[in-house]
Formats: structure tokens, sequence, C-alpha cells
């Protein structure tokens, strides 16, 4: 049985009078141009430490990524409506790797090749991605998380 | 291969039109199942956005191209209600949805299509009270405008959304 939501959904849709905001199409469109082709993908994990320390209120956050080969721990501290990143990667990617931190206006980059260690602050929030780049490897990239200022 | 297994393949492939194409094809219904969980502009323009994400994510893994229309509009809406959570980081789900919400199809352009004129079919004050409300029409308006109670237009738009739904249900058994 359809639900009140998707009924009232389907008659505005049809009333073609809340049409999507030409920003929103736009904003899809160049969502392409983010695209990892080959790359390899991350997806969250549940861990002990990060199912703990989500549940708290106003301090870090961790998140964890991982693959069979690679993982992102990642802490996020949220203040003064900026983002700030402060994370590790495992086992230790090696001379010449670096990561990507992708959002959807801007891409910084840190190189991670002796400790495995990045951070990066005052990041606007919104949607985010981490790309582990190795020499003579698949890129390694997170699903996208969203971050709330 | 339909349409949409079409565009898909060719997006996979690295054709920008072919993605163009998609947002312009999927973008209203993935708007209005965001929009119908009652989210505003700025944070319904946020569940569209992360649910092409999750379809970049997984452009080579959709299980049924033919139905990316309901698993864009799915996963819009389910963008959308983890939005209004408000958790401050929205970590996506353990593993990405593949199932679609059976409901979505109805936000297909024929099936829109059929549901206004069976909107069409119902008794007043069905008929008008549901041309309203999908006028973003606000409650207070409705009532002035219908000349009814503000406190019955909720019930009554219940009874007239029922009402809908046997018409939608006679339909289906006709076909």
């Amino acid at each position: 049985m359809i639900n009140d939501e998707y009924l009232l959904a389907a008659l505005r849709l049809g009333s073609g009078l809340d049409p999507i905001p030409p920003h929103v199409s736009a904003a899809a469109r160049e969502a392409y141009s983010l695209r990892m082709s080959g790359a390899i993908t991350a997806s969250p994990v549940e861990c002990v430490a990060t199912s703990g320390v989500r549940d708290s209120s106003g301090g870090p956050r961790l998140v964890r990524f991982a693959t069979a080969e690679l993982a992102f721990d990642v802490e996020v501290t949220v203040g003064d409506g900026l983002i700030d990143l402060a994370g590790q990667v495992t086992p230790c990617p090696g001379e010449g790797s670096f990561i990507d931190i992708r959002t959807l206006q801007l891409i910084v980059r840190r190189e991670v090749g002796r400790t495995g260690q990045f951070a990066a602050t005052g990041l606007p929030p919104g949607w985010f991605s981490l790309v582990c780049h190795r020499p003579g490897c698949r890129p390694i990239v997170t699903r996208w998380l969203r971050i709330r200022s | 291969m339909s349409d949409a297994a079409l565009l898909l393949k060719a997006a996979a492939d690295g054709e920008d039109s072919a993605w163009c194409e998609l947002t312009a094809l999927y973008g209203p219904r993935m708007w209005a199942a965001a929009r119908s969980c009652g989210l505003g502009d700025s944070d319904a323009a946020d569940a569209v956005q992360g649910a092409w994400l999750r379809l970049l994510e997984n452009l080579e893994h959709i299980r049924e191209p033919q139905a990316l229309g309901a698993w864009l509009a799915t996963t819009a809406r389910r963008e959308a209600l983890q939005i209004i959570r408000r958790e401050p980081v929205a970590v996506p789900a353990l593993h990405p949805p593949f199932e679609s919400d059976p409901e979505s199809a109805f936000l297909e352009a024929d099936s829109v299509r059929l549901l206004w004129q069976l909107v069409t079919r119902l008794p007043e004050p069905c008929r008008t009270l549901l041309v309203l409300i999908s006028s973003e029409v606000g409650y207070q308006q409705v009532a002035v405008r219908m000349g009814m109670p503000l406190g019955s237009i909720g019930p009554t738009r219940g009874r007239c959304l029922r009402k809908l739904r046997t018409l939608i249900s006679l339909e289906e058994m006709v076909q």
C-alpha cells in the first residue's frame, strides 16, 4: 500500500509546481567529475572505537573505512561552522603515497608516505570522501560521508 | 536493453553526456521524493546530491538498471530521512541499498499521469483538496479556500487519499 508521502510526492511532481531547482540539477551534473574510475571502494566499518564515540555528543567523532588491504581511521571535529579532519591510514602506504580529501568544492592533498597520518583544518561542512593514492596501485576511495557544522 | 540500462553503462564507461541525461531524466522524481519527507529546499538539495553520489559509488553495481529511477528515488528518500535525524556525522549505511521502495514506482511519469487522471474522478471536496495540497498551498489557505475548519483539513486529506488508493487498486485490478 503506497503511503501518503509518496502519493503526495507523485501528485506534486505531476502538478509541476515544485520543480527541481536549476542549481540542484547543475550540481548533479557536476558530480560526475568526482567519479573515480578503477578505484577500490572502502566502506564504513563498525568497530568498538567508532560505535562508542559516535554516541557521545560534542567531542570528535571517529569513523573507519576499510578494504581488505587498507583502513582509514578518521577523527572528525566540528567547530565554528568548519570541519577539522585528522586521520591515519593503516598499514602505512609507503613513500610517494598521498591522500586527497575531497569535498564538492575543493580537494586538499596530504603526503602520508612515512607515517600514514594526515590532517586538514577549516574545511566547509558537507560531503567528504578520501582517496589514498599509492605508487603502482589502484587508488582506494572511501564512500561519501556527510558532515554538518 | 532499456534506455536507463544503456545510459548507465555509458556513464560507467566514462560518457559525461550519458550522466547528464540520467540527471535530467531522474532528477525531478528524486527531488519529489526528498521533498515528500518534508525537507526545505536546502536539505532536499543535499539529499538529492547524496543520492547522485551513491549512484557514482555504485555505477557498475546496479542490479536492476531498468529500475534505476526507483532506486534513485528510494536513495534520495533514505538520504532525506538521514538528514532529518540531524546527525553531525552521517556515516553511509554499511551496505549500499540495492532494493527500492516498491512505492517509488509511483514517481514514474506514467504513474504520475494516471494518478492525476484518477484524482479527476474523485468526488468533491477531495478533488479540489488534493489539487490545492499538491500546489504547496498551506493548510490555512486550503481551509479558507475550501470553507472548511482548519482542524478538519488533515483528516479530510487522509480520507481523500484513502479514496484515491481505492481507485488505484481498482485500476490495478482492471489492468
